[in-house]
């Protein structure tokens, strides 16, 4: 059997190591901080409100040693603790009014913070969606040409090694697959000291437009264009 | 069904020619109407070699692949009435190696069949005739010989 008395004692020494959550605080503060979400606003009301407010409770506690009141607190604190801060050493004594105004002020923090984590959160898996998405669409990208429902910004220029065949030589050049082949084909004539403009590439004997690219052809690795030299 | 066994070997192909060949030939599988590819069917092309009275032309020849490739043959075909002692007027190449019976291998790749037709090109041979015209002139004639392997070369210049 145990006593009011008893009872309100258990649940203060119950609430000491709850007071004590300060170390599961910084997790909290830390998520917070970790977010983009104007963090600075959420910490700073975080730890100031709950001061006051444990203040509070701990006065109000020791006032009132009162059965009641002591289950009540005990619940109260019970769903609150995840946000209160260290015991404070504050001396003043608010108002019953005050305090519930402010309990309710503490519930919508409190909701506010959770909106600001779930919406942390979609903005997460949102990122995840458009990740796996993209990734999902990049295969393909490979084989199919020309499409267009890929966003160019998201895709990394993806390189490929072409052989370029002259009658008498062969060399191997790395390009970049939607690079145009006018490019190419500068580069090359300056390697090999001949005028560009004396030059086709042809792939598959068929003549290489020098506006398309690398990716247009369904060129792959190792492909082999020749060097072709017009006649006069 | 050995179908697939000559699909295989013939994807196994397209896929090495397009990482070598030599210079000025053309080696592909047709494309359907609908884009899809035929891989029985062969459009190549054999430039007339350097030097020689052939050097200018590129000459278009297309492969036909049986199901039974490559334990057979390919049927290698020039247009219809192309000027050689070794073409039947269909047009059909006459080749040891390309003879089921005599020098065809398994093994011999598009690669050597078509550098092979290139060989033949300026060196018939006249122990197999195929065409009386291209045989008669090369035999009888060979200036005239000459002068029409010419005028064929210019017949089919390069397309680029």
């Amino acid at each position: 059997m145990t006593t009011a008395g008893e009872e309100a004692a258990a649940a203060g020494e119950e609430l000491e190591p709850l007071f004590d959550y300060k170390r599961v605080q910084p997790t909290i503060n830390f998520r917070f901080d970790d977010s983009d979400l104007e963090k600075a606003d959420i910490f700073k009301h975080c730890n100031k409100r709950p001061r006051v407010d444990a203040a509070a409770t701990a006065t109000e506690e020791e006032g009132k040693p009162d059965e009641k009141a002591a289950t009540v607190k005990v619940v109260d604190v019970d769903e609150e603790d995840w946000l209160l801060p260290p015991p404070p050493k504050a001396a003043f004594k608010p108002s019953a009014e005050e305090d519930s105004a402010l309990r309710e002020l503490r519930l919508k923090r409190q909701e506010l913070a959770k909106l600001t984590e779930s919406a942390h959160d979609i903005l997460q898996d949102l990122d995840a969606t458009a990740k796996t998405e993209v990734v999902s669409k990049e295969q393909p990208e490979q084989i199919i040409i020309d499409d267009e429902s890929e966003p160019q910004v998201e895709k990394a220029r993806e390189k490929i090694v072409i052989s370029i065949q002259d009658k008498n030589a062969q060399q191997q050049i790395r390009v970049y697959k939607d690079e145009k082949f006018d490019k190419l084909l500068k580069v090359y004539a300056k390697k090999a000291k001949l005028n560009p403009s004396d030059l086709v590439f042809v792939f598959d004997g068929e003549k290489i437009n020098l506006s398309s690219t690398p990716e247009d052809l369904d060129l792959e690795d190792d492909d082999l264009i020749e060097v072709r030299h017009k006649r006069h | 069904m050995s179908g697939g066994i000559a699909r295989g070997r013939l994807a196994e192909e397209r896929k090495a020619w397009r990482k070598n060949h030599p210079h000025g030939f053309v080696a592909k599988p047709e494309t359907l109407p609908d884009g899809t590819v035929n891989l029985m069917t062969w459009h190549c092309t054999i430039p007339g070699k350097q030097g020689t009275d052939w050097e200018g032309g590129y000459f278009p020849l297309t492969l036909h692949f049986s199901e039974d490739y490559p334990s057979k043959p390919p049927k290698c075909k020039f247009p219809q009435g192309f000027f050689h002692p070794n073409v039947y007027p269909s047009g059909t190449v006459c080749l040891s190696i390309l003879n089921e019976d005599s020098g065809w291998r398994p093994a011999i790749t598009v690669k050597q069949i078509l550098v092979g037709i290139q060989d033949l090109l300026d060196q018939p041979n006249p122990a197999d005739p195929a065409q009386t015209d291209g045989y008669h002139l090369f035999i009888q004639d060979p200036t005239e010989y000459k002068r029409r392997v010419r005028l064929q070369a210019k017949q089919y210049p390069a397309l680029v």
